[in-house]
């Protein structure tokens, strides 16, 4: 008989411990295979055809000579489509179906794809896309929100008018009364601007379309293979179960692989032209920038009131969001920008209108933390400066503000456990916030904080947000977990298998996680809004829970036990009544796959949160079934001779209810704040005529090993009662404060106020000139 | 015929010179564990060890390091024994998405092996051209500290 095996008895209790990655070796060692390194035996190379105007219709496309160069295989343009508009946000916005897979008439942006070719190479694709003779009617274009919401701007989409795609009213209580009641009123205007994913791994997908058995298959790169799936099926005219999408290890996501681009159309259609060949279709990092989607530059005008005691009275105001061509996430992420705010604030009177406004530009999507980093930037300054105005410690009007556990927002949002109380203090207390803030200016040193709160998903393109676990596990004791979840590197497969093992009562080594196949694994919305340890790790806890029962139910049955008297720890049944083990893990399941009971265990989970529809005619709704908090310190030195800012550290509390995995949990917390920090100064997508200038590493500069200051994170537990084992979602929250954090204590140091990103050295040499020039303007009038 | 000695194995190959090594290992001899992010000496995920330098495998002709000793991330475990690297990656949760992994573990590689007990500052300076979207720094700069203990705890 075989002896118990020993690696299992390590990591017998794994949730709340640093276990290491599930997927650890395969990529320290580099035999880990991303979509990026797959190749298959004739594969083909294709590439997209791509519009070089901003705006124009297409006249017409002959791909004739193209066609005739050996070594092309197949060209594929909207004639050879259905011709059907696809979108992100179908279930809530269908109006903003707004793409074809390839453009039929008219092009909106610098890199609209109009068609693509399958090649033996790549520099014969190259040379066909070259010989394909494109006729355009160039339209003028327009590149810049206000420009395009004016009447007689170019109209970029049929039917919408002012190139608004979407108006989102958020509207509550009376704002007008409010401000006449506050003490003081302030108005603030707040510019962020756009910036790209820069996944290492770019978007990269290979198509295979078997015309004889109709079966289309799809590896890619992605955060969101169902959603990629849905899409597919839906522009290829076919059932759901005709498309299956494998997603592979993923080098990144953060929200720039959420949904099908016309790449993953092209390799399939281009495949079955190609007689089912596979396609492999590979961004370069320049249509990584150029084409992919990027963050929404935003434009916030506010007005809020406080009382002098620092009761927060009123905001308004409007956001204007630069969509790009389509509107891919546009919806979700403008409504996600303002509805972030009732998380943090408890606030009565609100009004904010967010356009989503259409331009010739690339087109604007996800990206992690959705619309919430510019509302971070904006709210969190302006917050700022209405405490500065009536003279109170920003951290003391905070706390004054803040929203608490077991309370119901103005917006209809449930809060029910809530630490940001506790991760303000925490903060504030570990930076010494009270021996610093507003002491330090002799040295041009200042502090400063940023609040945020972050929701556990978000029903986007389905009536449900569910997750799908299932659990099998076979003879021999081994655990096989397969979930639709999406591992994009933040760790999810080894935290779902954390929770399976806790669950089960057996080593976390025992599992072998499997995600993601549509055909195999259970449904899942995907990777983003912070949902997965919350959405799926509550189904696969679910799915661990009845395999689990399974077994002792058999367990009960052998030993003439009741099943309600055992329970599986450690490795072991146990009776519960007096802790005594009655058969190990290894001898239950001999039982279960025994002559005398031959019975699978199949374990299943299905978890949907408990929300209410958010009504967008007024942003109203209990968006999340669980929502997390966030307070983030920054520390300064400003050269004022130079313009530089030193980051001498930074401090973030977070309450992600329990940490399921520490070290995972603070990776996620230093990786958002070093993406924060890229934002926040060195990270700007520059367009000229609709045109990306800086699509490279060297001109868009992202944070290196160099400049990353401390970080100290502090993780508070609040045990929510919903998340599985109390955890909460998170790895998206501790990016919305970084911005404000920074320009707060930019204020604190040298007194100007940076109020559009990025901050550059320019622009604090700037502000401090016209500090000096108010100053000196000031003095004179005084002794005048 | 060109000869390339890449961990510690010949490859004969017929290279027409315009190849770069990046090109060799990924595409003629199926080392995918070199990435690249960028194709443009930029991101550093195409780092290897020639002669136990680091360099970009994207900016480097094959031909020009025939006969040199060339180290990749495959060559880095000695059977299933992880390099103290690698292992030292995975204890300090240094691994995100693991796309940069390959490139800063030897880029890490190179420094230890010039410098066993770096100062964080020096580690930092010698990360510098990896970059890592992740934002996972401050782990790898742990790691890379405790590799280097390691090392020189084996090595006596």
């Amino acid at each position: 008989m075989a002896m118990p095996n020993a690696h299992y008895q390590e990591f017998t209790q794994p949730v709340g411990k640093s276990v290491p990655r599930i997927d650890g070796r395969g990529l320290v060692t580099g035999q880990t295979k991303y979509t990026f390194d797959l190749a298959f035996p004739n594969m083909l190379v294709g590439k997209m055809l791509r519009s070089p105007h901003p705006h124009a219709r297409i006249l017409s496309i002959d791909t004739s000579k193209a066609e005739k160069l050996p070594g092309v295989k197949a060209i594929i343009t909207a004639q050879d489509t259905h011709q059907i508009r696809f979108g992100s946000n179908e279930y809530f916005f269908p109006h903003t179906s707004d793409q074809m897979a390839l453009e039929l008439d008219k092009v909106r942006y610098v890199g609209d794809e109009i068609g693509a070719v399958a090649a033996v190479d790549e520099q014969t694709a190259e040379m066909a896309l070259k010989l394909i003779d494109v006729k355009y009617e160039i339209l003028p274009a327009v590149f810049d929100v206000l420009e395009a919401i004016k009447p007689g701007a170019p109209q970029i989409h049929e039917n919408i008018r002012n190139n608004i795609a979407l108006i989102l009213p958020v509207n509550f209580g009376n704002v007008e009364k409010a401000l006449k009641e506050s003490d003081y009123v302030h108005e603030d205007q707040f510019f962020t601007h756009s910036a790209a994913h820069c996944c290492l791994e770019p978007h990269v997908c290979i198509g295979q379309w078997e015309d004889c058995s109709d079966k289309i298959t799809l590896w890619v790169s992605t955060q969101a293979p169902f959603k990629i799936r849905e899409a597919l099926a839906k522009c290829l005219k076919k059932e759901l179960n005709a498309v299956r999408v494998i997603k592979l290890p993923t080098g990144g996501g953060f929200g720039g692989k959420l949904e099908m681009l016309p790449m993953d159309f092209a390799a399939c259609l281009l495949s079955k032209k190609a007689g089912g060949l596979p396609v492999k279709i590979c961004y370069s990092r320049e249509e990584e920038f150029s084409f992919s989607r990027r963050k929404h530059a935003m434009h916030y005008k506010l007005k809020s009131g406080v009382k002098k005691d620092g009761t927060l009275m009123a905001i308004s105001g409007e956001i204007f969001a630069d969509g790009g061509a389509y509107c891919s996430y546009g919806p979700t992420v403008l409504a996600a920008a303002m509805m972030r705010i009732f998380m943090v604030y408890k606030i009565q009177h609100f009004r904010i209108t967010g356009y989503r406004v259409y331009t010739n530009t690339p087109i604007s999507g996800a990206i992690r933390g959705f619309g919430g980093v510019q509302s971070g930037f904006s709210i969190e300054s302006h917050m700022d400066l209405l405490a500065r105005g009536i003279g109170m410690d920003p951290v003391e009007f905070r706390l004054k503000n803040i929203t608490t556990a077991n309370m119901v927002t103005t917006n209809k949002m449930i809060l029910s456990t809530n630490g940001l109380r506790e991760c303000i203090e925490k903060a504030t207390q570990e930076s010494n916030w009270k021996g610093k803030w507003s002491k330090q200016k002799h040295l041009s040193r200042g502090i400063g904080i940023g609040i945020a709160a972050d929701v556990m998903g978000s029903k986007m393109y389905k009536a449900h947000e569910s997750a799908g676990s299932i659990i099998k596990i076979e003879d021999d004791g081994s655990v096989y977990l397969f979930t639709g979840a999406a591992d994009t590197g933040q760790g999810s497969n080894t935290v779902l298998s954390q929770i399976a093992a806790q669950e089960l009562g057996v080593s976390y080594n025992r599992i072998r996680c499997t995600s993601a196949d549509t055909e195999i694994t259970p449904f899942d919305t995907g990777s983003f809004a912070s949902r997965v340890t919350f959405i799926s790790g509550n189904a696969t806890l679910l799915a661990a829970r009845d395999a689990k029962n399974q077994i002792l139910n058999i367990v009960a049955e052998e030993y003439k036990m009741d099943p309600e008297n055992l329970s599986l720890e450690a490795e072991k049944v146990i009776n519960k009544k007096d802790n005594s083990v009655i058969i190990t893990f290894d001898k239950a399941l001999q039982l279960c796959y025994s002559f005398k009971y031959g019975r699978q265990i199949i374990g299943r989970g299905s978890y949907n949160p408990k929300t209410t529809p958010v009504d967008f005619r007024t942003g109203e709704g209990n968006v999340s079934g669980s929502y997390g908090f966030e307070a983030q310190i920054a520390e300064v030195e400003v050269n004022k001779e130079t313009g530089e800012v030193k980051l001498l550290k930074i401090w973030d509390a977070h309450d992600i209810g329990k940490a399921i995995n520490p070290q995972s949990v603070k990776g996620q917390i230093e990786g958002s704040i070093t993406m924060g920090i890229g934002f926040t100064f060195t990270e700007d997508l520059k367009l000229k005529d609709g045109r990306v200038v800086n699509p490279n590493f060297a001109n868009y500069r992202i944070p290196r090993s160099v400049e990353i200051p401390p970080i100290e994170s502090i993780l508070i537990e609040t045990n929510d009662p919903q998340g599985p084992f109390g955890a909460k979602g998170m790895g998206e929250a501790a990016l919305l404060p970084t911005s404000a954090a920074i320009a707060n204590a930019i204020d604190d140091a040298i007194g100007v106020r940076i109020k559009d990103l990025p901050i550059t050295p320019e622009k604090i040499l700037r502000a401090l000139r016209e500090k000096e020039k108010t100053e000196i303007k000031d003095k004179k009038e005084r002794e005048l | 015929m060109t000869t390339l000695i890449i961990n510690d194995k010949e490859y004969h190959l017929p290279l027409q010179g315009h190849e770069t090594l990046l090109e060799v290992l990924r595409d003629q001899l199926g080392l995918t564990g070199t990435k690249t992010a960028c194709q443009d000496a930029e991101c550093g995920s195409c780092t290897v060890l020639i002669n136990k330098k680091a360099v970009l495998s994207c900016l480097t002709l094959a031909c020009a390091v025939a006969g040199e000793e060339i180290t990749t991330i495959e060559g880095l475990a000695q059977g299933d024994q992880l390099h103290p690297l690698q292992q030292a990656f995975l204890d300090h949760g240094a691994v995100q998405c693991g796309f940069c992994t390959p490139g800063m573990i030897l880029a890490a590689k190179a420094l230890l092996d010039k410098n066993p007990k770096p100062t964080e500052e020096e580690i930092r300076q010698a990360l510098d051209g990896n970059l890592c979207r992740c934002g996972g720094y401050l782990k790898i700069f742990d790691a890379v500290k405790q590799a280097g203990e390691n090392l020189a705890k084996t090595k006596g």
